[in-house]
């Protein structure tokens, strides 16, 4: 009875060593998990930050390139808005050569043409007073000439002769008749043997017999 | 003695000075023509004729052209002498143009003739100063 009541206590005594001892390694093992837990709730928060971080950037990427986009579209719009501005100009001008050129001489009117006539003095001269004069003469037949090509007309002729499918002689002739007076020379430039003379005339209803 | 016909040397001496008057009228008309011709932008040729008419010419003188005049009267000389001024004039009178380009296989080539037709002029020799207008 003596030894087993003995056998009894060292069994519980046992038993009591042996419940410290797991408890022992119970907490080791926590230890161990709220370590790694933590480190993984500081990773988590670092994958968080980084991600806020991500996030952050990627909206001021976001913002640069809906930035870039807006400045884009505001130089676009920019660009078509001088295209425009640009297209009605000429469409303008387009306009009002397209009026001039069906302006028509109306009666009790007037109207004003101005041209310019070139010519080259001959190359035996004498002096260079001789070349700017008869240069000087060409430059007012060639005004007169452009004169009466804006007054009265032109007049083409064309001719072309192929023969086997090539062409072998190309001919344009024009010709110009015409009466003017009243025709004034305002400026005459000579230049390296060119002399280039404006003229002007005022044409009035007039000056035309119906 | 006076004769029976008495008015007889005043109708002599009228008639001569019409007549005289006349003449020199006839004598101060003149037909000009004018004509230049210009060849691939070079002046080729220059006319100008100058005469005396023949018969009577008809019309009003229009613009006229005041010359000084040291010529004793002889229209050639002084337009000679005033050829830029006098030219400058018939250009405003008016020219007839004759223009005729042809572009052959590419190449070019223009004549431009102005011209005035024989106009009749009348011109007044003063002692200092001519007057010369044509008659239309």
């Amino acid at each position: 009875m003596k030894y087993f009541i003995l056998l009894i206590a060292l069994l519980s005594a046992s038993s009591l060593f042996g419940a410290d001892q797991v408890q022992t390694v119970d907490t080791k093992v926590i230890q161990l998990t709220n370590a790694e837990l933590q480190r993984a709730i500081a990773e988590a928060n670092l994958a968080k930050k980084e991600a806020t971080f991500a996030q952050i950037e990627a909206m001021q990427a976001k913002a640069a390139l809906a930035r870039e986009k807006a400045d884009r579209e505001d130089e676009a719009v920019k660009i078509a808005e001088a295209a425009e501005a640009q297209a009605q100009a000429e469409a303008e001008a387009q306009a009002e050569a397209d009026a001039e050129a069906q302006d028509v001489l109306k009666e009790n009117s007037t109207m004003y043409i101005s041209v310019v006539g070139q010519g080259v003095a001959p190359m035996n001269t004498t002096s260079p007073a001789q070349a700017y004069a008869l240069a000087k003469r060409a430059a007012i037949a060639d005004a007169y000439r452009a004169i009466a090509e804006k007054v009265k007309g032109v007049r083409i002729d064309g001719q072309d002769l192929i023969k086997n499918m090539m062409v072998k002689r190309s001919t344009i002739r024009t010709s110009v008749k015409a009466m003017v007076r009243n025709a004034n020379v305002v400026e005459t430039t000579f230049k390296e043997g060119l002399c280039e003379v404006e003229m002007e005339i005022v044409i009035s209803h007039s000056d035309f017999p119906q | 003695m006076r004769s029976r016909d008495g008015n007889s040397n005043l109708t002599f001496r009228l008639s001569s000075i019409i007549l005289f008057c006349s003449l020199a009228l006839n004598a101060g008309e003149y037909l000009i023509s004018y004509r230049y011709m210009v060849k691939d932008a070079i002046l080729y040729n220059e006319t100008l004729h100058i005469s005396h008419a023949m018969t009577k010419c008809e019309g009003k003188p229009q613009s006229e052209l005041i010359l000084e005049n040291t010529t004793d009267g002889d229209l050639k000389k002084l337009i000679s002498q005033n050829s830029e001024e006098f030219s400058n004039y018939i250009h405003k009178l008016g020219l007839h143009i004759k223009y005729k380009e042809q572009t052959l296989n590419l190449q070019n080539t223009s004549t431009t003739i102005l011209t005035l037709k024989t106009t009749c002029f009348k011109v007044d020799f003063n002692d200092n100063f001519a007057r010369i207008a044509p008659l239309k």
